[in-house]
């Protein structure tokens, strides 16, 4: 599902270095990528959904090779292939429930919202227990609810990849195993990969895999970068 | 597109102080100079219109703006009068129409209802204004009006009522008593300031004012009550009673009883209208008043065009500045956006990431501010419509 070749990418402010040989992430796996806040795992994920470009290397979604992409495929390419959910969920305040679970079909001319994909939504807030919040600001949902809108919005145009960024991260150890177990379960119900960045160690005996970040990072002053991220 | 316009909406709407501050703000912008413009076009043309439909004024020396609004629109009073000989003197020239007015006294006032106007002339005002009755007839006898559209809505008043004159001087025992005058019709709309005025023949004013008279039978034979007290049989010496009315009614057991003291040439008028057949009618009647210095003949026009120039010379003052206010309002309105815009950076983060181009968040600003504009520009129109129903009227009341 994801293949990376020879990654190379440098922060211009910073003394690290992202470098991965080689990376394979089959198809429905669920990776997690831990390590300390800030140290660039947030990094990774943008360059594999084309947010970023790797400075040098090959960074292979679903068979496209995503880094040399046009900006405009690029970003279709995310918005009907990726799902992305946020730290905080990003939720848009001034939408309901479902307008925020259909946002990606208001943000890109080329995705229109259809019938179908309105069932698709109503659907999937079913799926999660919030069919009957349907019109419900979001702004009056409990954190947990917030959580599931934002899975069901990453989940809406049936993604291949599943890209989580410290989803966990402002929650407490409850809540955010429950938003692992969530993820999981609908990851695996609709058959796509799940990369998920995190910080809390706690949480990745739950995953297939666990990538092994701090062997990516290297610094370009020549000192260990493992001890010093 | 119709995607930006419903994110938009909704954050509008979700925002609403904010967007309601910034319609109605940007309505005021716009609004301010467009009305102030309109309601100005508007009265200048309303004002040339009635200016240049009366081709000379004869009036007493003195303030020529002062003339022009007394005689075209029943507005402040000159402070001499002429004559009927004055009068006489204009319709004695070739091809000229002279038209007699005597505009010293209003209606009375009632409660929520101001006076109006009595205009005294003759019938060819009538004629010259192009004036008719939309019910009744014109006035034909002494101590008969007709009402103006304008006033007789206002007042409530129909053919067949009365009105009552109002003295200028309660206190004057010896002068003005009010006049109550039949009204005989009522005429049709005709946009200016005749429809907000009362119009009575040239005698019924004078006996407003005092000129002319008749009399009332106070003894015990006509009617017991109005004789208090009659000592003397024979004598002069009589005491009215309470039922003596207390202002003058023209009936037709008393019409003939009416009558003026003095010479008719020297009874008084405001103003004539002068209308020349001709220009070279209007050169001559020029001429003929040009020396005098007891009376000024003048061109309402002209001014009415000096008056214009002061008004635009204002206007564009006034013009000045609400640019001037409005640019700093719009400086204010485009930090209160780019702040919002700035609150609202994470939202567009968001849509960034998720695979929104930088051309459609751009879309999605440009759809709320062309919505924010449009509001702001159809309650600036619906603004300039009811002003424009009223501020040209007025602007006419403040201004003249």
């Amino acid at each position: 599902m994801i293949a990376i070749r020879d990654l190379r990418f440098a922060w211009t402010d910073g003394p690290f270095q992202l470098q991965i040989p080689r990376l394979d992430i089959v198809r429905g796996e669920a990776a997690v990528l831990a390590g300390p806040s800030g140290c660039g795992k947030t990094t990774l994920l943008n360059l594999i959904c084309g947010i970023l470009s790797p400075a040098a290397g090959l960074v292979e979604v679903a068979g496209t090779d995503i880094g040399h992409l046009a900006d405009a495929d690029r970003r279709l390419f995310r918005l009907r292939n990726i799902g992305l959910v946020f730290q905080d969920f990003q939720l848009i305040d001034y939408l309901d429930v479902l307008g925020n679970v259909l946002l990606p079909c208001r943000i890109q001319p080329s995705v229109r919202l259809s019938p179908a994909l309105r069932e698709r939504g109503l659907e999937l807030l079913n799926q999660v227990g919030l069919g009957s919040f349907s019109q419900r600001p979001v702004t009056r949902l409990s954190q947990g609810e917030r959580q599931r809108v934002a899975l069901c919005r990453a989940l809406l145009l049936n993604p291949q990849l599943l890209l989580a960024d410290e989803p966990t991260g402002n929650l407490d150890p409850d809540n955010s195993r429950r938003m692992v177990e969530l993820l999981l379960q609908e990851s695996r119900r609709s058959g796509a990969t799940l990369i998920m960045v995190t910080h809390d160690h706690s949480l990745l005996p739950m995953f297939d895999r666990t990538l092994p970040f701090l062997q990516y990072l290297a610094r370009t002053d020549g000192t260990d970068a493992g001890t010093s991220a | 597109m119709n995607s930006a316009f419903y994110l938009a909406v909704r954050s509008l709407c979700w925002h609403r102080s904010r967007s309601l501050a910034v319609i109605f703000s940007l309505a005021v912008i716009i609004w301010l100079p467009a009305t102030l413009r309109i309601t100005l076009n508007q009265f200048r043309s309303e004002i040339s219109a009635r200016a240049v439909s009366t081709p000379l004024v004869i009036g007493a020396p003195g303030s020529r703006i002062d003339l022009v609004m007394h005689s075209l629109y029943f507005r402040s009073q000159p402070a001499t009068t002429v004559t009927m000989a004055e009068h006489q003197l204009a319709a004695e020239s070739s091809g000229v129409t002279a038209v007699p007015l005597h505009v010293r006294f209003t209606t009375r006032s009632q409660p929520g209802v101001d006076g109006a106007p009595i205009v005294g002339t003759t019938p060819e005002y009538f004629t010259f204004r192009n004036l008719t009755p939309q019910s009744g007839e014109l006035p034909a006898l002494l101590g008969e009006c007709v009402l103006g559209a304008d006033y007789a809505e206002r007042s409530g008043l129909r053919t067949g009522d009365t009105v009552l004159s109002a003295p200028r001087n309660a206190l004057n025992l010896a002068g003005d008593y009010p006049l109550q005058m039949l009204i005989t019709g009522v005429l049709a709309r005709n946009h200016s300031p005749d429809d907000d005025a009362v119009f009575t023949d040239l005698r019924t004013a004078w006996v407003i004012e005092g000129i002319g008279h008749g009399h009332q039978n106070v003894d015990r034979q006509t009617d017991p009550t109005l004789l208090l007290s009659n000592e003397r049989e024979g004598a002069a010496s009589v005491t009215a009673g309470l039922a003596v009315l207390p202002y003058l009614e023209i009936t037709d057991q008393n019409r003939d009883s009416f009558h003026f003291h003095g010479n008719t040439s020297e009874f008084p008028l405001t103003a004539v209208l002068a209308v020349p057949a001709t220009e070279r009618d209007r050169v001559k009647l020029l001429g003929r008043f040009s020396g005098s210095r007891q009376l000024q003949c003048i061109s309402p026009p002209q001014v009415i065009e000096e008056l214009l120039s002061i008004v635009f010379r204002i206007e564009q003052f006034v013009l000045m500045f609400t640019l001037a206010a409005a640019a700093a309002a719009l400086l204010l309105l485009g930090l209160v956006l780019n702040l919002s815009l700035r609150l609202r950076a994470a939202e567009m983060q968001t849509m960034f990431r998720l695979g929104c181009s930088r051309l459609t968040i751009l879309r999605l600003q440009s759809a709320e501010v062309l919505l924010l504009l449009v509001s702001a520009a159809a309650i600036a129109v619906a603004g300039g419509l009811l002003a424009r129903s009223t501020a040209a009227a007025l602007l006419q009341q403040l201004l003249l």
